[in-house]
């Protein structure tokens, strides 16, 4: 195939396209439809991980060294502990502050303290870890520390966030795959019909000797093209409807007082976003071509 | 330029379309195929196309095995040929330049080349002026003569013409097959299936005559019919 042929077979499918302008638009429309809702899907999830990532790095694993270690023994310990990979920031808690707190628990039941002073109270470490998911791995290696007494962490909720973390991957995974099929399926259906109406022109061009892939590559620029446009148009919709939803969200939900909840800024996946569209858009517009061609080049 | 030997046609519904048909047509001759609707005769164009196998037999055009081509073949095989339809099946949302040059982008020609013989071709068949109209905007004349400039644009080595008149008043016909006439002199030989009387008595070339897919008269000069009581 010769670069002019490519030139001309570009040509051919934009002209196509431009011809029968009434199946493409129709083409553009779904496709920018079935991308509009997995755009909505795809951010619903990439929104939710990204919260719960923000949750995830919340729980604190809380280290107790021996009872009998004073402070300086202690932030020996500490030392090693902040030697490991996966702890992100450690902070000693001293015997005293310790106490202030408990104290703060039991505020106005004092009586129950009487007597006692911080020295009952053990040295303990407050470890951030970069992934809750490393919880489990790290227990093991905390209590393996000499003269680590216990280790604390909520592990129900590291559970519970693990458990909807993989529940939510699966289902957008899921549903990326079923949006994808409905969508191809869609597309063939549609460009079978802008081929079912050029059936004729297909066996025009086989009396007069077109080769197959001749006849096949104007229709599938002409799916690629579809499909380019309907990304751009379900690009637009979303980014525009997404900005609006996002900075009235954010707004709001400060107000109230809660601050870790955030919906992710358009202009940081933007670039993603319309990456993803174009590759889904145009693939489906190929695909969709491809298929509904197939049947018609058997003469 | 064209055998057929013994062939015999069955479609896959159980029809028989020709049945132990043999005859040659030799280079830069003029034939026409005649017979009554169903008789077979556009079977023969089709075989002649591959776009029908034969049953058994044994068909050859342009010195080629249509029996045995493989499919990927096809195409190359039918650039070597001309063809003309009753319907004219030009592409409709190409102009008349366009249709006929389509023919030669096809093959992968130079721009230089069909810018040259597109407007000859054109010339041939007397429609220079309506080179940027559209189809549906030509008389069914007009239309047919489209077709025939695009059929032998690439100067095909054999012209098949499968009731080119079927759809046009005896004054047309007349002329499409003088055309038919000027490029079978300039070498290029010429099959023609119709049922049309009128041209074939004025012509006085070669008549196969095909009946329940069953040649029953070849015959150089011939009439539409031997059958005077009929005419």
């Amino acid at each position: 195939m010769t670069l002019r042929t490519i030139r001309f077979m570009i040509k051919e499918g934009a002209v196509n396209t431009y011809k029968n302008k009434l199946m493409s638009l129709a083409s553009i429309c779904i496709v920018s439809a079935s991308l509009v809702i997995f755009g909505i899907f795809f951010l619903i999830s990439l929104n939710i991980s990204a919260n719960m990532k923000i949750f995830g790095e919340q729980p604190e694993v809380v280290v107790f060294c021996e009872p009998d270690m004073d402070e300086a023994q202690a932030s020996l310990v500490g030392e090693k502990i902040s030697d490991l990979d996966e702890v992100s920031s450690v902070r000693m808690v001293t015997r005293k502050e310790y106490f202030e707190t408990v104290k703060e628990m039991f505020e106005g039941n004092t009586g129950l303290l009487e007597n006692l002073d911080e020295t009952f109270l053990p040295v303990k470490f407050n470890l951030m870890l970069g992934d809750y998911e490393k919880c489990d791995d790290i227990e093991e290696s905390l209590k393996n520390i000499d003269g680590v007494w216990d280790v604390q962490y909520p592990k129900k909720v590291v559970e519970f966030i693990r458990s909807i973390s993989y529940w939510l991957r699966f289902l957008s995974i899921l549903l990326i795959i079923v949006l994808l099929l409905i969508a191809t399926f869609i597309m063939e259906n549609t460009i079978k019909l802008t081929v079912h109406a050029r059936e004729k022109e297909i066996s025009i061009m086989q009396y007069i000797g077109a080769t197959d892939g001749y006849i096949r590559w104007p229709f599938i620029v002409e799916g690629v093209i579809i499909g380019f446009a309907g990304a751009i148009i379900a690009y637009a919709f979303v980014a525009y409807g997404y900005t609006i939803i996002a900075d009235s969200f954010n707004n709001d939900i400060l107000q109230i007082g809660i601050e870790f909840i955030r919906l992710i800024d358009i202009r940081d996946i933007s670039f993603l976003l319309v990456l993803l569209f174009i590759m889904m858009g145009t693939l489906v517009g190929a695909m969709g071509s491809w298929m509904s061609i197939r049947k018609y080049l058997k003469v | 330029m064209v055998e057929f030997s013994g062939v015999t046609k069955k479609y896959d519904n159980g029809t028989l379309a020709l049945s132990d048909v043999s005859f040659t047509i030799n280079d830069g001759e003029f034939v026409f195929i005649v017979g009554p609707s169903g008789s077979g005769k556009s079977t023969i164009i089709k075989l002649m196309l591959r776009e029908e196998v034969a049953t058994s037999g044994k068909v050859c055009v342009d010195d080629q095995d249509l029996m045995s081509m493989e499919k990927e073949k096809i195409p190359y095989f039918r650039r070597r040929l001309g063809v003309v339809f009753q319907d004219f099946r030009l592409l409709p949302k190409k102009t008349v330049y366009e249709n006929v040059a389509f023919a030669m982008e096809i093959t992968e020609a130079l721009p230089k080349e069909i810018r040259r013989r597109v407007p000859m071709a054109l010339g041939l068949v007397g429609l220079s002026r309506k080179a940027p109209v559209y189809p549906n905007q030509l008389s069914g004349g007009e239309q047919q003569r489209v077709s025939l400039a695009r059929a032998i644009v690439n100067d095909p080595v054999l012209l098949l013409a499968d009731e080119p008149t079927g759809n046009l008043d005896p004054e047309i016909s007349w002329e499409i097959m003088q055309l038919l006439e000027s490029i079978n002199n300039r070498g290029t030989t010429v099959v023609v299936a119709t049922h049309d009387k009128n041209i074939v008595d004025r012509m006085q070339k070669r008549v196969i005559e095909i009946n329940k897919g069953k040649i029953i008269r070849d015959q150089q000069k011939g009439l539409y019919s031997n059958d005077t009581k009929n005419d």
